[in-house]
């Protein structure tokens, strides 16, 4: 891809062909590699010039998932749980966004932390998988995405900051791990992250038994979610858990618990006539109809010359 | 001076205005082992053959065919080592591709990507053009798919062809049996018909379906190959 | 003072039934000073696909010329119009590549699909995506937007309805925002073509 070519490092005598290969693998597969800082030092001056002319400046944030993710090892599988709540700032930007991420067929991934920074690692995660995959033919197995996850992680020095519960059924049998920004690990039979672990962990160091049932372990993950939204402001809206089940099955339940839904009851409220706004209500000053190109056709167009 | 005065460098147009290395390495393709494929109205299908040299290979082991996206596959004649780089290389432009759109590769894409590899090598310093012609069978928007890809980087979209060994015998039966009209499962029979014309032996086949690839199980080849018998 | 906001912007998308909307405020400012009344702040990506840049002035500009040359070389690459899923992705993958250095923009995406069911979907600065199914916001007055919003928002509406409610929730927001307003911009996109309507806003 030619539009990268401003990426660092590009090799000045690499033929243009060769340099589009080399950073097109480097950019969206050798492990993460290829962050563009081109607007680095711009941005670091903003920041500067606002500081100066008095005006707290500050960056920008970006979205983060203020969260409440665990999960937890029963007879043979693994139930992952997470909220749906995504917040900037104080501000709700997303009632239900997916905090499980895929990563393989028989492994998923809980994401707290800085929002992009949890979706794109576990997005280039688990396409690093999948051409193993496809080179080995066999499964994935939960320590090999532990480890690219923390290597990549490691490697960002905690810049990247993404807070992780990976679980994940293979032939060795269930695994949980906590992934930490900076890229260390636990490997723990229940675990939790993100602003509403410490609610969520209390549900689990009263409930958690050994070799539990599905069902049992289901109920124990909703209910540390659960506590999460309650009790942490971060957290919010409903709970999703997944399923990993002894034979590296999954089973996802998107929503399974949604203990605020407001929009049944809202459909239910008589509203008033002056919420809808009626017809012709908004005063405009021009108009303009661009009809679909395809819906377009020229009738005295330039005829082609006759050979 | 002849032409062979020209061979020593893959680069040099020899006196006649041709690239003998790009020659050669066609024929390197024209001695590997048959591979074809057909177009159906729902799918394609490719065969190539897996004859083996000793009895004491794991036949497990040899695979021929590969997937390329979830969608797509690849089989060749000519140098099986060539032929896994090519793969790799695919498999992972392929996944570039999905990281950036989140939409599968479409095979026309992902043929013009892998011609563009091929025709690299024909005229980069150091190296020597890949061995293999490919064909590359697929299913996206634009329906199922079937393309053959050169040693020199020429690509082509068929109905149905035939690459490697015999292909020429093997074309000219697929023009008599070819329908536009045939589903997968007459393709299958129709394909290992051909196949049949040039050897005897134990094949393996790919087969597209409902945009998933897939590899028929040895059981299914059996079946497939008794019916053609 | 964030940089979101030295120049003001306001920008919804907003659902119908095989329709979608998109409206943005007129305003370019130079922080408290009003520079320009007449400022784009959404352009179309496509047939059926519309992008909304609210952030600094300078990125929104860049970021569109970015967007084209992308686009333009997906048209000559695939000789096919980008789908508004897709276009979503690759809006994140651009923007996720310059995660240590960002523009300042929080785009948003507004399009209708193969079959003309709406698609929207919403941004931060570094590409973290937010899709819904009823209306998104961007800009220095999103409380307010969420508010009329969330009030105003119905299921399946038409043409009309959606361009009047979008309207009415862009003006109302607008005017709590001194950063944001001076007329707005409200285009609808449906399976024949985009109607783009010029809205009358309070001058102060």
């Amino acid at each position: 891809m030619s539009e990268l070519s401003n990426v660092a490092g590009a090799g000045q005598s690499v033929p243009a062909d060769l340099r589009e290969e080399v950073l097109s693998a480097s950019t969206t597969n050798a492990g993460g590699g290829g962050f563009d800082f081109e607007n680095h030092h711009r941005n670091a001056r903003i920041a500067a010039e606002l500081a100066k002319s008095g005006k707290e400046g500050t960056l920008p944030r970006a979205k983060l998932t203020g969260t409440t993710i665990c999960g937890c090892i029963y007879k043979g599988g693994v139930v992952l749980g997470a909220d749906t709540r995504a917040t900037g700032g104080t501000e709700v930007v997303d009632k239900n966004c997916e905090k499980i991420h895929y990563l393989a067929p028989n492994i998923y991934c809980c994401g707290a932390g800085t929002a992009a920074d949890t979706e794109k690692t576990t997005e280039m995660i688990s396409g690093q998988l999948d051409l193993l995959r496809l080179s080995t033919g066999t499964q994935s197995r939960v320590v090999t995405a532990c480890t690219m996850l923390k290597r990549m992680l490691f490697r960002y020095q905690g810049y990247v900051s993404a807070a992780l519960v990976l679980g994940g059924v293979d032939v060795t049998g269930p695994h949980l791990y906590n992934i930490y920004p900076h890229g260390s690990s636990d490997k723990l039979p229940y675990l939790t992250m993100g602003s509403g672990s410490l609610a969520a962990m209390s549900v689990f160091e009263t409930g958690f038994k050994e070799d539990m049932e599905e069902a049992e372990a289901v109920e124990l993950v909703k209910q540390a979610i659960m506590a999460g939204v309650f009790n942490d402001l971060g957290s919010g809206s409903n709970v999703d858990v997944t399923v990993i089940r002894p034979g590296g099955e999954t089973a996802i339940f998107r929503g399974l618990e949604k203990p605020n839904e407001v929009s049944e009851l809202r459909k239910t409220v008589e509203r008033p006539a002056a919420i809808k706004v009626p017809k012709g209500a908004t005063e405009i000053l021009a108009s303009k109809f661009q009809p679909l190109s395809s819906l377009v056709t020229v009738e005295d167009a330039p005829q082609p010359m006759e050979i | 001076m002849g032409d062979s005065a020209y061979s020593f460098s893959l680069t040099t147009f020899s006196r006649t205005g041709k690239l003998l290395q790009i020659e050669y390495a066609l024929m390197a393709v024209q001695q590997g082992k048959t591979s074809l494929g057909i177009k159906a109205t729902n799918g394609v299908v490719i065969v190539t053959e897996k004859k083996l040299p000793s009895v004491l290979i794991d036949s497990d082991e040899v695979s021929k065919i590969s997937l390329v996206t979830p969608s797509t596959g690849f089989v060749y004649s000519g140098l099986g080592p060539d032929y896994r780089v090519l793969a790799r290389k695919s498999r992972k432009q392929a996944q570039a591709y999905y990281n950036i759109y989140r939409e599968v590769q479409p095979v026309g894409q992902l043929v013009r990507d892998t011609a563009g590899v091929m025709q690299e090598y024909t005229q980069r310093g150091g190296v020597r053009p890949f061995g293999v012609s490919l064909l590359v069978a697929g299913y996206d928007d634009d329906g199922p798919q079937l393309y053959q890809v050169d040693p020199s980087g020429a690509y082509f979209g068929w109905k149905a062809t035939a690459i490697g060994k015999n292909f020429v015998n093997a074309k000219n039966f697929l023009e008599k049996r070819f329908s536009e009209e045939a589903e997968l499962d007459d393709a299958v029979h129709t394909a290992l018909l051909t196949m049949r014309e040039g050897f005897e032996g134990e094949m393996t086949e790919k087969n597209i379906e409902d945009r998933k690839f897939r590899i028929l199980s040895e059981q299914e080849g059996k079946d497939f190959l008794d019916e053609a018998n | 003072m964030s940089i979101l906001e030295y120049n003001g912007a306001a920008i919804l998308a907003m659902t119908g039934k095989n329709c979608v909307g998109i409206c943005s405020d007129s305003r370019l400012g130079n922080q408290a000073q009003t520079v320009a009344t007449d400022f784009e702040k959404i352009f179309k990506m496509g047939d059926k696909l519309m992008v909304g840049l609210p952030g600094l002035a300078t990125d929104v500009i860049t970021m569109k010329e970015l967007l084209t040359f992308r686009l333009n070389l997906y048209r000559l690459r695939e000789e096919r119009e980008i789908k508004p899923e897709t276009f979503s992705a690759l809006m994140s993958h651009i923007l996720y590549q310059k995660r240590f250095g960002p523009y300042f923009v929080e785009p948003i995406v507004a399009g209708l699909k193969e079959d003309n069911t709406p698609f929207i979907s919403a941004f931060d600065l570094i590409g973290a995506p937010v899709v819904t199914d009823d209306f998104v916001v961007g800009g220095t007055c999103t409380n307010n937007l969420y508010g009329m919003c969330e009030s105003f928002y119905r299921p399946d509406m038409d043409k009309d309805e959606l361009f009047e409610t979008m309207a009415q929730c862009l003006l109302t927001s607008v005017d709590r925002d001194a950063l944001s307003g001076w007329g707005g911009v409200v285009h609808i996109i449906t399976p024949e073509g985009i109607m783009s309507k010029t809205l009358k806003g309070r001058q102060d």
